[in-house]
């Protein structure tokens, strides 16, 4: 079986624990628990036929009270860049971190997840801004912590992205 | 003192702390001294003096990349891990942190089961991530309503110009079948500005009931006992702070129920008791009552402290006092306690006692029995 580390990186509050508890465990809260530190969780999924054993790091959000410890991102294969759609600042914020994360670690495979879907009236990123990553390569996906939509999708992008040949 | 009986002091001391010390020799972390009880939740094999630390932690391995650094440059160069989350076998957690530093030329590891003042750093970061997401929410919020203001503003003002300029033609016209168009102009642009006026009423409307925690159809419902125990945790941190106790008096918690929205009535508590910490001398106590009475749930928060002066009594909950410096300046919370608390149709109130201290009451109705 294939293993790969994988990180979830962003912003305070945007939902990376949430994403992991409704991918690994289909489990999801409403309440906000902040992440201090790391955790570590483990999943198993098909992608065209192999089976990807995702050790999936989720780190503690970037935000001035702690900033994102890159030896924590040593040996990783790709990450999940996490925003929350209803607070446009969050995504600013993911584009900066991005920056960073490929300084330390170099190019590896990675998607944005525009997270909280499911909360359409408070949506704030305007399409044209997804469309101009789209357009620097980047590849989205809008997620659902909440109700589930995009969040196996996702992650099982990103492991295929993982597997493929360079 | 000899030199072992000072290690020996040293190693009990580290047990007693709960810190687990590793020597790094020939590739292998073995353990020094008893291993801590919490040890083995996580590595069953480490049981004994001299036992070697298993690899099976994806973190800790992570780690040891930056320890072995740490060993090799000496001197007094620590190495922190930041703390991480490991799984006992029987499926809890545990929150660790690991030290990697150099001591009379051999490598060591401390492991750390992370205890109260984590939890406290981990409370604070919670309550400061909480305000600055809101905040962001406000403001962007705030954003949108500027924007809003300043349609709503040119929309009045092209009807309103429309009614100016009719009115200075009529006073030039003479031709009455010209003026009677000009009156109907200027009629349909006032209708068209009372259109617009009620149309932001009802947004107002809509946002006041929202602020009522009602979802339009029915009144909200929260269990006390939730809301205490998160106001509780909220204010945790300040209490241990200050050295105050926060005791709770009544029966009957997880069985009572307001109407009020829970998000709202955590604020408030929260609230009431950062004021009451405020002014409860160190060491100190915070009583924090509950009862039933006749449909509605009574909530009493009472300190010791000096009362307040009667000038700052009558303004506690007004809007005034949020315009205040100084010592009422503490007190600017309250006012959206008095909003939220009404809008409910509840009642909020404060007593000086003879004696000194002071006493925040809240009346809040029953969802079965609103007042």
């Amino acid at each position: 079986m294939i293993q790969k580390k994988i990180c979830m990186i962003g912003a305070s509050g945007v939902g990376k624990t949430s994403l992991i508890s409704k991918f690994v465990h289909s489990m999801f809260s409403d309440k906000y628990l902040t992440t201090v530190g790391v955790k570590i969780d483990k999943k198993t999924v098909a992608v065209d036929g192999a089976e990807v054993m995702l050790m999936i790091w989720d780190l503690e959000g970037d935000d001035d009270y702690q900033r994102l410890q890159t030896s924590y991102l040593r040996g990783s294969s790709g990450y999940l860049l996490v925003a929350d759609g209803t607070r446009q600042i969050t995504l600013d914020q993911a584009i900066e971190i991005q920056g960073r994360v490929t300084a330390a670690i170099g190019p590896v495979p990675f998607l944005l997840a525009l997270n909280k879907a499911d909360l359409v009236s408070q949506w704030e990123i305007d399409q044209s801004r997804v469309d101009d990553l789209t357009a620097r390569g980047w590849k989205s996906f809008k997620t659902s912590a909440k109700e589930g939509a995009g969040v196996e999708e996702a992650f099982v992008e990103l492991s295929r992205q993982m597997i493929q040949p360079p | 003192m000899s030199k072992l009986e000072r290690d020996s002091r040293a190693g009990a001391v580290l047990e007693v702390l709960g810190i687990a010390v590793f020597v790094h020799a020939s590739g292998a972390l073995r353990i020094s001294g008893q291993p801590p009880d919490w040890l083995r939740l996580i590595w069953p094999t480490v049981t004994e003096p001299d036992a070697t630390l298993p690899g099976s932690s994806a973190f800790l391995e992570n780690f040891l990349i930056d320890a072995r650094e740490c060993w090799t440059a000496g001197g007094e160069k620590r190495a922190r891990s930041g703390p991480w989350v490991e799984q006992t076998a029987d499926g809890n957690e545990l929150s660790l942190e690991a030290t990697a530093l150099t001591i009379g030329g051999q490598a060591i590891l401390l492991l750390e089961r992370l205890g109260e003042v984590f939890e406290a750093k981990k409370s604070m970061l919670q309550k400061a991530r909480e305000t600055v997401i809101a905040y962001q929410r406000l403001n962007s919020e705030m954003q949108k309503k500027e924007i809003l203001l300043h349609c709503i503003s040119e929309e009045m003002n092209a009807a309103l110009a429309n009614v100016i300029t009719s009115l200075r033609l009529i006073e030039l016209e003479k031709d009455p079948t010209r003026i009677g168009q000009l009156l109907r102009l200027a009629s349909r642009a006032t209708e068209e500005q009372q259109t617009l006026i009620n149309k932001v009423l009802n947004v107002f409307a809509a946002e006041l009931e929202g602020l009522r925690g009602r979802d339009g159809t029915a009144m909200a419902q929260t269990q006390l006992g939730d809301a205490v125990r998160a106001a509780e945790e909220n204010v945790a941190p300040q209490f241990a702070d200050k050295g105050v106790r926060l005791r709770l008096a009544g029966s009957g918690l997880d069985e009572m129920r307001v109407a009020m929205d829970s998000t709202h009535l955590t604020r408030v508590l929260s609230t009431l008791l950062e004021n009451a910490l405020q002014s409860a001398p160190a060491g100190d106590e915070v009583r924090l009552n509950f009862a039933e009475e006749s449909g509605a749930i009574l909530i009493r928060i009472s300190d010791n402290g000096p009362s307040f002066p009667p000038d700052i009594c009558a303004n506690l909950f007004s809007r005034a006092a949020t315009a205040a410096s100084g010592p009422q300046a503490s007190h600017l919370p309250l006012q959206f306690c008095r909003i939220a608390v009404e809008n409910c149709d509840g009642e909020i109130g404060y007593e000086s006692r003879h004696e000194g201290g002071n006493t925040f009451w809240v009346m809040l109705p029953t969802p079965a029995a609103p007042k």
